[in-house]
């Protein structure tokens, strides 16, 4: 899926991702593909995004955020 | 004879002024260049926001969430965005003059106005008028997102509580590089309205950066975790945040345009001034030169006699 990681001032991600983990308000989910349209707040934590290829995933803390999943990707907003 | 020293020392003093200014010009081209860049790159982030605030609260307006109450002003906190350094035409002084006519027209009395200050003119022209400042950061192009957090953050949560009643925000609008506009956008109450003027604005409609129109999905089949209220909560500062980021950003392509111009203009005049003494320079070194001659001339006829 399409995976953009937002901040006000720059795109820390922007590219395809098998997998995102989120620390969500109401518990840590994982989005994959074909998720269920959803939008979430996050809490304090760290994102982890597998990339298609077998490479370590990729960290981001965050302090607070939204999580937007479409029927055509992902977006967060920290 | 004594003129022919101090206009070649005036030349000098022409020709480096227009050396200095110059370098000025290149270097607030470059940089604004980068700030228009820079502009662009928050566009994702505003767009989405934009889009997921539209499916969540739909199309109505906000005013059920706390930061798009409507009250009545008495008090008021003004984020004011000027440049630290001056040599930049009216540029200043425009938006210091919109935010004054601003206070007045919203009947506010000194007292009542508190000030948040980014860039040092904006500080030293509240300060000698007897506002308070309540926080000032220099405009330098080290300015973060943070910064830009914090500030929205302690508005924010002073127009939660009531302290004031209006958050407000002025600077340049970068419309082109020979034209800026002061603006004034109200921060909270947040406004759907405004947010998307602003959010639509960063987009140029036409040159280099223009770029095609957004269209917002419905907001059908989606869950809202944990409630819309709450994902409102969190959103609105950050679309608030939107607001004082792009704020700074014109105000950056603002300022380093109007030096740009106000530098080559500068440059143009000390270009003028060195050719008219330059004129004058070398009437007076042949007049000098005439007389010399005639004064030859007159001491080998004398002798001849």
């Amino acid at each position: 899926m399409k995976l953009v990681i937002a901040t006000v001032n720059e795109n820390l991600f922007d590219g395809e991702a098998v997998s995102v983990t989120v620390p969500g308000t109401a518990g840590e989910m994982t989005v994959l593909t074909h998720h269920e349209p959803v939008i979430t707040t996050l809490k304090k934590g760290t994102i982890i995004v597998r990339e298609l290829n077998d490479i370590e995933p990729r960290e981001f803390p965050i302090e607070s955020g939204v999580l937007e999943v479409r029927s055509d990707g992902a977006t967060i907003l920290l | 004879m004594a003129g022919l020293k101090a206009i070649k020392s005036q030349i000098r003093s022409y020709e480096k002024t227009q050396t200095v200014t110059k370098a000025m010009e290149a270097v607030s081209a470059a940089k604004m260049r980068k700030a228009q860049v820079q502009a662009l790159s928050g566009r994702p982030y505003a767009t989405a926001a934009m889009s997921i605030l539209a499916r969540v609260s739909g199309s109505q307006e906000l005013r059920s969430a706390p930061l798009a109450a409507v009250r009545t002003v008495s008090n008021a906190l003004y984020i004011v965005v000027t440049s630290d350094k001056g040599l930049a035409g009216a540029l200043n002084s425009a938006v210091l003059r919109a935010v004054m006519a601003d206070i007045q027209t919203s009947g506010l009395s000194v007292g009542d106005v508190k000030i948040v200050a980014i860039g040092k003119k904006a500080n030293d022209f509240f300060t000698a008028r007897g506002f308070v400042v309540e926080a000032y950061h220099p405009n330098n192009d080290k300015i973060t997102s943070d910064i830009v957090r914090e500030i929205v953050d302690e508005a924010a949560h002073r127009f939660t509580l009531g302290v004031v009643d209006v958050v407000k925000v002025g600077y340049q609008n970068f419309v082109s590089t020979l034209e800026q506009r002061p603006v004034l956008h109200t921060v909270f109450p947040l406004s759907l309205t405004e947010l998307s003027k602003v959010v639509e604005a960063i987009t140029p409609t036409r040159g280099v950066f223009a770029g095609q129109a957004h269209t917002t999905q419905s907001s059908a089949g989606y869950t809202v975790e944990p409630s819309e209220e709450k994902v409102l909560e969190t959103l609105i500062p950050k679309l608030a945040a939107i607001f004082v980021y792009h704020a700074l950003l014109e105000s950056k392509a603002s300022e380093h345009s109007a030096r740009m111009v106000s530098m080559k203009s500068a440059s143009d005049k000390a270009g003028e001034m060195e050719h008219e003494l330059t004129l004058e320079f070398n009437k007076a070194r042949q007049a000098a030169i005439t007389r010399e001659v005639s004064e030859i001339i007159g001491g080998m006829e004398a002798m001849a006699q």
